[in-house]
């Protein structure tokens, strides 16, 4: 990435109080309309609309550059080992705070489906806090962690460093279910 | 059993009051961590640390599969011609009420990089809206869209079906920089 194409991004800068709270529910707006493109490229692929889906997916991807613009504004964009241990505090306090709060109204409420839905995000935020803890430690010593393969269930984000196992420990999906990074 | 096992994401149901406001934060949470390590794979590419990236990108992915499983719990994954006319709505909201306010507030504070960051993604929400328009009107004739490129600016997101433009008319830059699906 080149100079030229740097300086056109928006600066980090201090921000008001009112004008950062816009910037965060703009953040939020662009993430969710992301990951909701994502879902519907899918969908249109199942349909059999091929070019729809590719239109969902380049829009996801401008959705993307606006959520990072707003993220660097509000100065969220930091190095390697202060981006790792923001990660591992968002983690924590999904795993601590968030979801246990979440689930406990799910099972008073009898939403099986809901339930289902934490159960699986909540367990998988524990395989992530602990790799981001990992690789902080890492970082902070000015090292990269080593170079094994990532693997994510695609039904419910079981993350795995290295083989990946023949069924899903959390959702028991086939092996075959797993996207390797 | 001849066919393999297979799971499926969490499915829509009725939900409590309380545990729809839940799924709802945590499909914002998700996504929001989502882009989040997206833009901190891009820092850690920058900062030498290739597989911290590839970490992140994975754990990003995992994100994914939450936001998109609590998006069925609520059941916010429709037919396509629903999924565009929800994808419509969420554009027109951002282009006439939440970036013109936004903008006001930034603008009043002069908070410049704020106002940046507001006009890059408002002027791509325009292209946006108007290609999800004339692509909803081929879905109700059940036509796919063309099979045109589409490219997008990686600096401010710019939209266009067919050929960059030399430089982006909203933020000038080069368009062999934009990205093609």
């Amino acid at each position: 990435m080149d100079e030229a194409f740097e300086k056109r991004l928006p600066k980090p800068e201090d921000l008001h109080a009112m004008t950062e709270e816009c910037l965060k529910a703009a953040f939020a707006g662009e993430s969710q309309a992301a990951e909701k493109y994502l879902v519907f490229a899918e969908q249109a692929e199942e349909e059999g609309f091929p070019n729809i889906a590719t239109l969902f997916r380049a829009i996801s991807f401008a959705e993307t550059r606006h959520a990072r613009n707003h993220l660097r504004v509000m100065k969220g964009i930091n190095s390697t080992a202060e981006n790792l241990a923001a990660a591992f505090a968002g983690e924590s306090f999904e795993i601590d705070e968030m979801y246990p709060a979440y689930g406990e109204i799910a099972k008073a409420q009898s939403n099986a489906q809901a339930s289902r839905s934490i159960k699986y995000a909540v367990k998988a935020e524990m395989d992530h806090k602990w790799m981001y803890g990992e690789a902080r430690e890492k970082a902070l010593d000015g090292k990269d962690i080593a170079a094994q393969p990532v693997s994510v269930c695609l039904i419910c984000g079981h993350t795995v460093i290295g083989d990946v196992p023949d069924k899903c420990p959390v959702c028991a999906a086939a092996k075959e279910n797993y996207k390797t990074f | 059993m001849a066919e393999a096992f297979k799971n499926t994401p969490p499915a829509p149901e009725d939900k409590g009051a309380m545990t729809a406001q839940n799924i709802a934060a945590a499909l914002a949470g998700e996504s929001q961590a989502s882009q989040k390590y997206l833009a901190f794979a891009d820092v850690a590419d920058a900062d030498g640390y290739p597989n911290v990236a590839r970490l992140f990108r994975a754990v990003a992915y995992a994100e994914s599969t939450h936001a998109r499983n609590h998006l069925s719990v609520l059941g916010g994954i429709g037919t396509t011609t629903e999924n565009l006319k929800a994808a419509w709505g969420g554009e027109t909201f951002e282009i006439t009420e939440m970036y013109p306010a936004y903008d006001a507030v930034a603008k009043l504070q002069e908070n410049e990089s704020a106002q940046t960051s507001i006009r890059y993604a408002l002027k791509a929400e325009v292209d946006h809206q108007g290609i999800y328009d004339s692509t909803l009107k081929g879905v109700e004739g059940e036509k796919d869209l063309g099979g045109e490129a589409v490219r997008v600016c990686p600096i401010c997101g710019h939209t266009v079906i067919g050929d960059a433009p030399d430089e982006c008319p909203q933020c000038g830059t080069a368009g062999s920089f934009f990205k093609e699906f």
